[in-house]
């Protein structure tokens, strides 16, 4: 190849307050290439992709456009360069037609109006033009993610994108429409443009890159070719050392069913249906893994069950009671222990100190409240003895919950749940964010419930978490449960059943 | 019929009852007006066993309401009744009250489809209350007066903007702030320039539009002899739905307001439009504030937009953040008002309490219908920090 | 995990990161500016600002505590301070209004309309019932004031259950709802207007029995000294700190207030919260307008109702402190001083006219709670921590 590349990025390094998240990165793409960007969570992937795109300003380092130095500000210089993204949470605006989405910020006037007409005209030629099929008057909210998608994409060819960043985009996708995305991309590629495929999915990278990065902790630690690279090889310079692909677990029959749900159905926030006539049952002793692709129904379906979210019909019975429509604190208290999908969000209260967000579900009992008064001393002390046995570092009883890394926040959910000794364990999504070592914990720990003659329900996306985890797994497609494998099924199996093409 | 028509059916009903009940229909019999409340309720309830909860409380509601003022009205006497039941005068007192609560809708409107929370309507009236009197005073003509206010009030609401966007302030805290700032600096300019002696009572005033339709029925007593701002203020409301659903910049303005990333990442400045957004509001809402000192009143007191800002505000999340339904809301709130004014004729002494109806119907819709309309998706929250 | 705050966090947590960045620095801080930019506004209509804030300061009579004030000065000065005292006892009461329901993540701007609903109890039964036992008459005067107020924000923390109302908009309109109401009831011909055929043509209720007077313990009852109600402020200070801190409902409002989701997850219920802490605000708030009622007005005129103001200043006294117990007395007693020292009774009109330094305090109060709304001052801190920590050493 002749000439400078497309696009480089030269020693970038980003710190945000003493975590550096980028030291001193090399990246570079060339014009018709297929460039991946390897690593696990947290590696610093989307970081150097936000310098790139002028939301984050590297501490160090120099960025140049075919050779040139350029100094990106924003989001707007980023676009004006010919940079486009595709975030990994969508930057589109639920409310707003394609069309709208796509003209906005370079909109066709009609004088002082905008020209719908020609916002519309010109979301249809851009549409048939690359074949990403889209109804230009239909509202993104209405759209499925894979459509939603296919507009983010048009949006950064709508803006002339000369480099096309694509962050985690499979995470939300079927394998059926990953697939699509790759011929989409091969298309694109053709044409000339250069792609940086941002991604922790082996078998996807080596599927579409012409070339691998991988990047750990924060560190370049290697640019390969896709040609000659393999699973094994790209996982030892993403991990560090070789990864462990299976749990240890006893075996052993499962006993008597102590979670069960029968019929059940509910609506999600918008009043349409999200779970439809669910029913399956979790025994004493076994881990049942709930695979799907997001926004499935499981979120809603773990909220009905947990009270959190009104049945519309359905029963669920914890323990041999019925808890329908009891509201949390009586499903709680029928022995449920529920490490909540979004930790920040449902699992713990940021504010408050660990001795609280550890009593936070006991705290009405002795010995850590009496007569309606709180015994603090109690809570310090029953805090310090979970700090110890569940290995929660970085913190004191007195110290914010805020303050912790994430994957000792979750040290923090586990221990307050499991301290309750339930009977029965919702684990959805338990080590979303976390670092290695954390995974490792929390598997552990689900296995130990798991041979202690507990029932465990894992929701996960990760389909590799659940088969290496479940005794059996239940795939959930648009809010019904469509089949049951054995964690030993195929992958094509489990990708027929998430994406509801299972008979 | 669906639950959601019985719903409204159920609703008309109960309206229907209260106006048969007086002038021009004028029944003096309760009997019919029973039947149709209670038909009204009868509908209500059908509706909320079909799953439409809040318009069928609605209609309830309605029923009663409908049934209780029929009732007050067959007890009171003919001469009162057609005394307080003009209907062209009250629609035409209806607008007049209407038009600060509308432009102070309007003004919510760009601010909070922008994505910022605006509590400070009330503030910023009230400056433009005071500003558009003291600037009618200082240029001697109310044209003066207006560019005074509205400079004014886009000043003030920059305030309010450098807070909540800028510093990223809780937008409730900071506008509240705001609404007793106002009061201090209005009343402190107030006393130190007037003092004791009030503005003059030549103070110059927003003429009125009289049009040659007097001698029409009803329409020449209610739209004959407005004041300008009145129409200023419902041609305004036309203007906004154009701004901010037909522009580039409306498309702009709700992206801030819906998802400022979004706006971000197509390149856009979501703090410059949430800024144009919050100083045209300000604007607004002090042109509302205006009227009632130099358009309505013609004079200024201490505190005398009390709390018209909240009713506006009020009307515009009654009208989920769009301006024809806003605008109907405002006339609602109005309606109460002009009422309140006309219904001491019955008892002298419950006067003081009829002041106490638009405040109440304000909190009987917020309460209705709150929870059915769902806000501009980033509003209250600022822009994350890189 | 840094310092900043999620784009959606609730007020309890903004505060409490306030707090944790800057201490109690930051509100002086505040105050001082506030002041400074107070006395810019007098220097612009032509007075001494010096001059001015020290005789608003000998207004306040807070120089009684001096020990270098004269026999003289001091006598004054003990009436002033009394006077001061009189102001402070409602506005920790309307400040613990605002503070507890901001721990609970709700805006109480009802303060007003509560304390004069808690007033209108309170007159109701003070003035009937003549001649009953004092400790009984005050007791039961108190509870129908608590009572009323607990009543009225509980209608807002009701509908914000049952309805998802916004408390703003709701309590703001039971404010004037009360006022109106209240206006009404004391108004000529309504239902609570005095019986004395000498004053048929005044707008005011019934005078309080003697029996339900609150009994005076500093200065002459004659010239408004100082009543016990200031002690039941600090007792309900107490109140406020034990039940937040020390009870199990306390818990579940603070969890509420700093993240509504994960209480729920953990089987708190948010609703009852909303109601029982909005009833426990009013109860606050209509405690504030009982004292005064009881304490030294012993009537209730529509003028009052009118022009009343101490429901509002509730709002800067909580946030300027911080929503503590501890910040609540100390910026109650800061607004105490400024209304005081700045009325019509205490200000020296040639230093300054008091219908001007009134509005002073009013844009003093403002300024206050806008500058507390975003802590410039935390964050300028914070940056500049930052900036250090991120120079190579």
């Amino acid at each position: 190849m002749s000439g400078p590349p497309l696009l480089e990025l030269k020693q970038i390094t980003k710190r945000f307050g003493t975590l550096v998240a980028n030291r001193a990165v090399d990246f570079e793409v060339r014009a018709g290439e297929i460039h991946a960007l390897l690593g696990e969570n947290g590696a610093g992937k989307s970081t150097l992709m936000n310098v790139l795109y002028g939301l984050h300003r590297p501490d160090e380092g120099e960025i140049r456009m075919d050779g040139v130095p350029v100094e990106i500000e924003s989001s707007r210089t980023a676009i004006r360069l010919g940079i486009g993204m595709v975030h990994q949470h969508f930057m589109l605006v639920p409310v707003m037609t394609v069309a709208e989405n796509l003209v906005l910020g370079d909109e066709p006037r009609a004088g002082p109006l905008l020209d719908y007409r020609a916002a519309a005209r010109r979301t249809r030629e851009l549409s048939e033009r690359f074949g990403l099929a889209v109804d230009p008057e239909a509202r993104v909210q209405d759209l499925g993610v894979g459509a939603q998608q296919r507009v983010e994409i048009l949006r950064a060819l709508f803006h002339d994108a000369k480099v096309l960043v694509l962050d985690e985009p499979t995470a939300v996708l079927t394998a059926q429409e990953a697939q699509d995305l790759f011929g989409v991309l091969r298309t694109l590629k053709a044409e000339g443009t250069g792609i940086v495929f941002i991604s922790h999915k082996l078998n996807e990278v080596l599927d579409v890159a012409d070339r691998i990065t991988v990047l750990r902790r924060g560190e370049k630690i290697d640019t390969v070719p896709a040609e000659g690279a393999t699973e094994r090889s790209l996982a030892r310079l993403m991990v560090g050392r070789d990864v462990l692909l299976r749990v240890e677990k006893d075996e052993h029959p499962p006993g008597e069913p102590l979670l069960s749900v029968r019929g059940l159905s509910a609506r999600d926030d918008r009043g349409l249906p999200a779970v439809r006539d669910v029913d399956f049952e979790v025994r004493a002793g076994e881990i049942v893994g709930l695979a799907g692709i997001d926004a499935n129904g499981q979120s809603e379906l773990i909220e009905a069950i947990m009270g959190l979210r009104r049945p519309d019909a359905g029963t669920v019975t914890v323990a041999g009671r019925d808890v329908t429509g009891a509201g949390p604190r009586r499903t709680l208290e029928a022995g449920v222990g529920h490490i909540a999908e979004d930790r920040h969000r449902r699992g713990l209260v940021l504010e408050f100190d660990l001795a609280e967000n550890l009593a936070l579900r006991e705290y009405r009992a002795p010995p850590y409240s009496r007569h309606g008064f709180l015994h603090p001393r109690a809570m310090v002390a029953g805090a310090r003895r979970l700090i110890d046995e569940f290995d929660v570092r970085g913190g004191e009883p007195e110290t914010r919950a805020g303050s912790l890394s994430g994957g000792n926040q979750q040290k923090v959910v586990i221990a307050r749940e499991l301290d309750a000794d339930p009977q029965v364990i919702i684990a959805a999504q338990p080590t979303r964010g976390l670092d290695v070592g954390a995974i490792e914990f929390v598997h552990r720990r689900l296995v130990e419930a798991r041979d202690a003659g507990r029932a465990v329900l894992l929701v996960s996306l990760e389909l590799e978490e659940i088969r290496s985890l479940s005794d059996r797994v239940l795939v959930m497609y648009e809010g019904q449960i469509v089949a049951e494998l054995p964690p030993e099924a195929s992958e094509e199996d489990f990708g027929m059943a998430m994406t509801g093409a299972a008979a | 019929m669906t639950p959601k028509r019985l719903g409204w059916a159920g609703i008309a009903l109960g309206f229907l009852a209260f106006f048969i009940a007086v002038p021009p229909i004028m029944l003096r019999s309760i009997v019919p007006i029973v039947v149709v409340a209670a038909a009204g309720v009868v509908v209500g309830v059908l509706a909320v066993r079909g799953g439409e909860r809040r318009l069928g409380y609605g209609a309830i509601v309605a029923g009663v309401l409908g049934l209780g003022g029929g009732y007050a009205a067959t007890r009171s006497g003919e001469a009162n009744l057609e005394q307080v039941v003009v209907w062209g005068a009250l629609l035409a007192s209806t607008l007049r009250y209407a038009t600060p609560l509308t432009l102070g809708a309007l003004g919510g409107l760009f601010s909070e489809r922008s994505g910022v929370i605006n509590i400070a309507l009330e503030g910023m009236m009230l400056m433009g209350a005071f500003f558009g009197a003291w600037g009618a005073d200082v240029t001697g003509s109310w044209v003066g007066g207006i560019a005074v206010a509205l400079v004014a009030g886009a000043l003030f609401a920059g305030l309010h903007a450098l807070f909540a966007i800028t510093f990223r302030a809780d937008q409730i805290v900071s506008g509240t702030a705001l609404n007793l700032l106002a009061v201090g600096i209005t009343g402190y300019m107030y006393v130190a320039i007037y003092g004791d002696q009030g503005t003059p009572d030549d103070l110059p005033a927003v003429p009125d539009v009289s049009l040659p339709i007097k001698s029409v029925p009803l329409l020449g007593d209610v739209f004959g002899q407005l004041n300008l701002l009145v129409w200023v203020a419902l041609a305004m409301v036309l203007v906004t739905w154009v701004i901010v659903f037909r522009t580039p910049g409306g498309l702009r303005l709700r992206s801030a307001g819906e998802n400022p990333l979004a706006a971000e990442t197509a390149g856009l400045s979501v703090v410059r439009t949430r800024y144009l957004a919050v100083m045209t509001s300000g604007a607004l809402a002090a042109l509302g504030g205006a009227f009632l000192s130099i358009g309505f009143v013609h004079t200024f007191s201490q505190n005398m937009t009390a709390g018209r800002g909240f009713i506006a505000l009020a009307a515009l999340i009654f009208g989920r953040w769009r301006p024809g339904t806003a605008l109907a809301a405002t006339l609602l709130f109005g309606f109460g008002s002009a009422l309140a004014q006309r219904l001491p004729v019955f008892s002298p002494s419950g006067a003081v309490l009829f002041q106490a109806l638009p405040y109440v119907l304000t909190l009987i819709a917020v309460t209705g219908l709150i929870g059915r309309s769902i806000p501009p998706a980033a509003l209250g929250r600022p822009l994350p920090k890189s | 995990m840094s310092d900043e705050l999620p784009p959606d966090a609730t007020v309890a947590a903004k505060l409490a990161t306030y707090v944790r960045a800057g201490g109690v620095i930051t509100p002086l801080i505040t105050l001082l500016v506030a002041f400074l930019i107070g006395g810019l506004a007098v220097l612009i209509t032509g007075h001494d600002p010096i001059a001015t804030y020290k005789a608003i300061f000998n207004g306040t009579g807070l120089n009684w505590l001096f020990p270098w004030t004269s026999a003289q000065d001091r006598t004054i000065a003990a009436l002033n301070l009394q006077q001061t005292l009189i102001v402070t006892t409602p506005l920790i009461l309307t400040g613990l209004a605002v503070a507890f329901a901001f721990r609970c993540g709700l805006f109480n701007i009802g303060g007003q309309g509560q304390y004069v609903v808690g007033g209108i109890g309170a007159v109701w039964v003070g003035q009937a019932f003549a001649g009953m036992p004092s400790v009984l008459h005050i007791t039961l005067a108190i509870l129908t004031g608590v009572v009323f107020g607990a009543i009225w924000a509980g209608i807002a923390g009701l509908l914000k259950a049952l309805a998802g109302t916004n408390e703003v908009i709701s309590t703001i309109m039971l404010n004037w709802i009360a006022i109106w109401t209240g206006s009404y009831l004391f108004n000529l011909g309504g239902p609570l207007q005095n019986t004395n055929p000498a004053q048929k043509d005044v707008p005011v209720s019934n005078d309080v029995a003697a029996s339900a007077k609150l009994p005076v313990f500093w200065g002459d009852p004659q010239l408004q000294g100082l009543h016990i109600g200031l002690f039941i402020a600090l007792a309900a200070l107490l109140v406020f700190w034990v039940l937040l801190n020390r009870t199990t409902l306390g818990f579940e409002v603070r969890a509420v207030g700093f993240n509504p989701d994960a209480a729920a997850s953990s089987g708190i219920s948010v609703a009852r919260n909303y109601i029982v802490v909005m009833a426990i605000c009013g109860a606050f708030a209509g405690l504030a307008g009982t004292l005064d009622v009881l304490g030294w007005q012993f009537r209730i005129a529509v003028n009052d109702i009118q022009i009343n103001q101490l429901g509002f200043f509730g709002i800067a006294v909580a946030l300027l402190g911080r929503n503590t117990a501890v910040g609540t007395f100390f910026s109650a007693l800061l607004f105490g001083g400024l209304i005081t020292g700045t009325s019509v009774r205490n200000l020296d009109p040639n230093v300054f006219e008091p219908a001007l330094a009134t509005n002073l305090t009013y844009i003093i109060q403002g300024l206050v709670v806008l500058l507390v709304s975003t802590d410039v001052l935390v964050i300028w801190l914070w940056q500049l921590r930052r900036r250090r920590r991120t120079v190579p050493a």
